[in-house]
């Protein structure tokens, strides 16, 4: 991300920047600086882009602008770039810096750095609260003064202190000269590149140090810490072997029936059924005919629909269940009508809004009934687990797992993203450090994981196939990620990141941030991802229209019937899956499970591998392009069809000759 | 049994000897019946090993030299709940040394070795590091007594 956001914002007579580590509450400070809520993470590095807000500070109106968290002040990962980039351009600007009040020693080198600029500053000491838990102290009137500026104790989330912070901006001032025998470094050039790291600022970094630990023996004291609280426990076993995969299974398992079972059964039964399918497309269908009316009749279906709380796949306590007949898009128009060109146009005009792939009964109807719900819940509860400070951990845990992948264990993020929506995760690949880490990631995204959409259809599909299946599909999308991944790390040149990681405390998420964080990805998603439902569904409208859809699916026909051994009307779901993965999914699953139902297990198998593996959505390509390039992402794409229909036909014919 | 030529060890004195050499009183009433020999050094009497044994030991045994104490170790050869301090990073590459000089991890630093696998989990200060075994091979650290204030450094 550029800093040319920060540029645009109206003047204002001071400037003030937050600066600090990762994970010290600069966002909740930032919040309860200026009112407006940002995300705010355990994981270091989720807050790339920068925010900006205003306020006003003693009758002066302000700028605070939230820079990403830093460890040092020097170009070399995409968020001290960005930190760099917005000191740069506004050097009349106040410096706030944050610090973790407990890790002093980390805050103070990184003060050290900002202390080179010369520029006004304050050094806020947030978490004073836990600093206390742990049993530290620190003398601030005396550090205040070693280093010639204000310094003030808060805690962001409490509000504590916040009002002392206000009234001493006015005192910002440039720090004393602490490092008097560094030579001054220019860290502030315009790099655009990731700067390489030189032996001499390794040893610069050692005398900042070794200033620091002087000033530390003088203002820290530390009392024998207290009994470790069960929060740091619970992060200790989380990195164990065996107390860390059982908590790991347990995370797991939740997941999968917080996701897979309530979101993407109960709650998308719920919208499909009841709300859609019974309310909002019979009264469109109805209002539409009213509007435009040409001779016509719709169908009658069933409708069945059962409320239940899920146990285990199949299994739940059912709460209600009720059939009835509801208003279906489908419609016979009436022998020997007028077939004007008047009629013809409205007829059009109908089939747009509420016909087979019309914009109410298709396009929104899976966008707000199917994905929306399965996206919320996986959402939120990446949210909470983001906000514990669990993903670290879990990087841990899987470092030596996701080495045989040629990457390390940081990309779990992206990952696990990726089960919610692989867009947001190629989007997160930035975290990692090497292009050949996020080409690997990447390319894996797009191939073997599956997003949340898609995850909710297959889920119903394993339904219809036998144990064995499900479970060989599952083993075949971990065999495929693991040597496609180990084959790109190999031809891939350029070495992998080392694997050094902060591990943040483990907190309880507080419920407001977590929900405020789930409800800025839903709208980030909402923005992003139900226009390109629109869309696709308008291009399949069209293709529909002019009979284009036919001649595709003859096009694609020979590789779909004769390669997958499937029928081929099924070409239709992959055209579609070329727009949405998951929309072709769902198509697919209506092939499979629904009222008439047309493939055989051995077919439900082929497609789910061909589609889990297929093309990721048109989202994703765009995505991939601007994150790694057009040529890589051509690259991709042709890898990701050509391997999607080349294992699919695998399966076929292996499931054929052993005799399934 | 033991052949002839095996060398023989006294299990009392550590004298090494070949059977032939057995201090074996001349006009022993047991004769060729007898199982034991009789270490020439301080004549003990012991029934020698069964070769097998012998091969076994020999083979997976710990070598008899003790090894010269030592006060430097990589971090990697310390034990999990260890204190200790760090002498030098090994590493060649600049860039990794001071990503962990970054993280408060420099030459005359306290850390903590809290646990060994899946990964190394290190304590500096009050910030939690994972580092992977390869990067832990490269501290050189020394033991020091647990203390308190782990902020403290020379």
């Amino acid at each position: 991300m550029s800093a040319s956001p920060t540029t645009q914002h109206p003047p204002a007579e001071q400037t003030l920047i937050l600066v600090g580590n990762p994970n010290v509450g600069k966002s909740v400070l930032f919040s309860k600086l200026t009112g407006k809520f940002v995300i705010i993470s355990n994981y270091p590095g989720t807050t790339v882009e920068i925010t900006t807000g205003h306020s006003t500070f003693s009758g002066k109106t302000c700028a605070v602008i939230d820079s990403p968290g830093v460890n040092e002040l020097a170009a070399r990962t995409e968020d001290a770039r960005v930190t760099c980039d917005v000191l740069r351009d506004h050097p009349e600007a106040t410096l706030v810096q944050v610090a973790d009040a407990k890790n002093l020693r980390r805050a103070l080198l990184l003060t050290m750095q900002l202390a080179e600029l010369k520029r006004p500053m304050v050094l806020v000491l947030n978490m004073m609260d836990e600093l206390d838990k742990v049993g530290g102290h620190i003398d601030v009137r005396k550090l205040s003064e070693l280093l010639g500026i204000p310094v003030v104790p808060t805690i962001a989330i409490a509000r504590t202190g916040i009002h002392l912070l206000e009234k001493s901006l006015a005192q910002a001032a440039a720090p004393a000269n602490l490092t008097a025998s560094l030579k001054p470094q220019p860290p502030l050039s315009a790099a655009t590149t990731n700067l390489p790291c030189q032996e001499e600022d390794y040893q610069q970094n050692i005398e900042r140090l070794a200033c620091i630990n002087e000033i530390l023996a003088q203002v820290y004291t530390r009392v024998r810490p207290r009994k470790p609280t069960f929060a740091q426990r619970l992060g200790w076993w989380a990195t164990q072997p065996l107390r860390g995969t059982l908590l790991l299974a347990l995370i797991l398992y939740f997941t999968f029936w917080f996701v897979g079972l309530l979101g993407a059964g109960t709650f998308v039964n719920f919208f499909e059924n009841a709300v859609f399918g019974r309310h909002i497309n019979p009264i469109a269908i109805r209002v539409v005919d009213a509007a435009l009316p040409f001779p016509h009749q719709h169908r009658h279906e069933a409708s069945e629909y059962k409320l239940d709380i899920p146990l285990a796949p199949g299994r739940g306590i059912e709460l209600f269940s009720s059939t009835q007949q509801v208003l279906s898009p489908a419609y016979t128009v009436e022998p020997g009508a007028a077939h004007g060109w008047w009629n013809a146009v409205i007829r059009f005009i109908h089939d747009f809004l509420v016909g087979e792939y019309g914009m109410i009964t298709m396009a929104l109807s899976y966008g707000f009934a199917i994905v929306l719900p399965i996206v919320t819940t996986f959402f939120l509860l990446f949210s909470v687990l983001e906000d514990s400070g669990y993903l670290s951990r879990l990087a841990v845990m899987v470092n030596r797992i996701f080495r045989a992948m040629g990457l390390n264990g940081k990309a779990v993020l992206p990952m696990v993203l990726g089960l919610g929506c692989d867009t947001m995760a190629t989007m997160t690949t930035r975290i990692l450090e090497t292009r050949k880490e996020r080409v690997i990631t990447t390319l894996l995204l797009a191939l073997a994981v599956p997003c949340s959409a898609q995850l909710g259809v297959l889920m119903a599909m394993t339904a219809r196939v036998s144990w064995g299946a499900a479970v060989f599909w599952v083993a075949l999308m971990v065999a495929i990620a693991f040597i496609v991944g180990w084959l790109a790390a190999k031809l891939h040149g350029g070495a992998s990141s080392d694997f050094i990681l902060e591990l943040p405390p483990m907190r309880r998420p507080e419920l407001g941030n977590v929900v405020v964080k789930t409800l800025a990805r839903l709208e980030w998603y909402l923005k992003e991802v139900i226009p390109l439902f629109v869309l696709g569904t308008a291009i399949l409208f069209f293709f529909d229209k002019l009979n284009l859809l036919e001649k595709i699916t003859s096009f694609g026909e020979p590789i779909v019937t004769g390669w997958l051994g499937l029928p081929r009307e099924t070409a239709n779901a992959f055209l579609i899956g070329f727009l949405r993965r998951d929309y072709g999914a769902v198509y697919l699953l209506d092939a499979a499970t629904g009222p008439n139902a047309t493939l055989s297990p051995h077919q439900i198998l082929v497609s789910m591998v061909t589609i889990t593996l297929f093309m990721p959505c048109i989202a994703t390509l765009f995505m991939i392009a601007r994150e790694l390039g057009k040529r890589t992402a051509a690259a991709i794409t042709v890898f990701v069809f050509v391997f999607a229909f080349f294992v699919g036909g695998l399966v076929h014919h292996l499931g054929r000759w052993i005799g399934l | 049994m033991s052949a002839p030529n095996d060398y023989l060890h006294c299990p009392l004195c550590g004298f090494e000897f070949i059977k032939q050499q057995s201090a074996c009183e001349r006009g022993c009433p047991l004769g060729k019946y007898c199982r034991l020999v009789c270490c020439p050094n301080c004549h003990y009497e012991f029934p020698p090993e069964l070769r097998v044994v012998s091969w076994w030991r020999r083979l997976f045994a710990p070598a008899a030299c003790p090894k010269p104490p030592r006060d430097l170790f990589s971090l990697s050869e310390l034990n999990e709940g260890d204190h200790a301090e760090l002498v030098r990073l090994t590493s060649e590459k600049v860039s990794r040394r001071n990503t962990l000089a970054i993280y408060g991890l420099v030459p005359g630093s306290r850390l903590v070795l809290q646990q060994k696998r899946p990964s190394f989990v290190i304590r500096v200060g009050e910030t939690e590091l994972a580092l992977e075994a390869d990067i832990a091979g490269e501290l050189v650290v020394k033991r020091v007594a647990a203390e308190g204030a782990p902020n403290t450094t020379s």
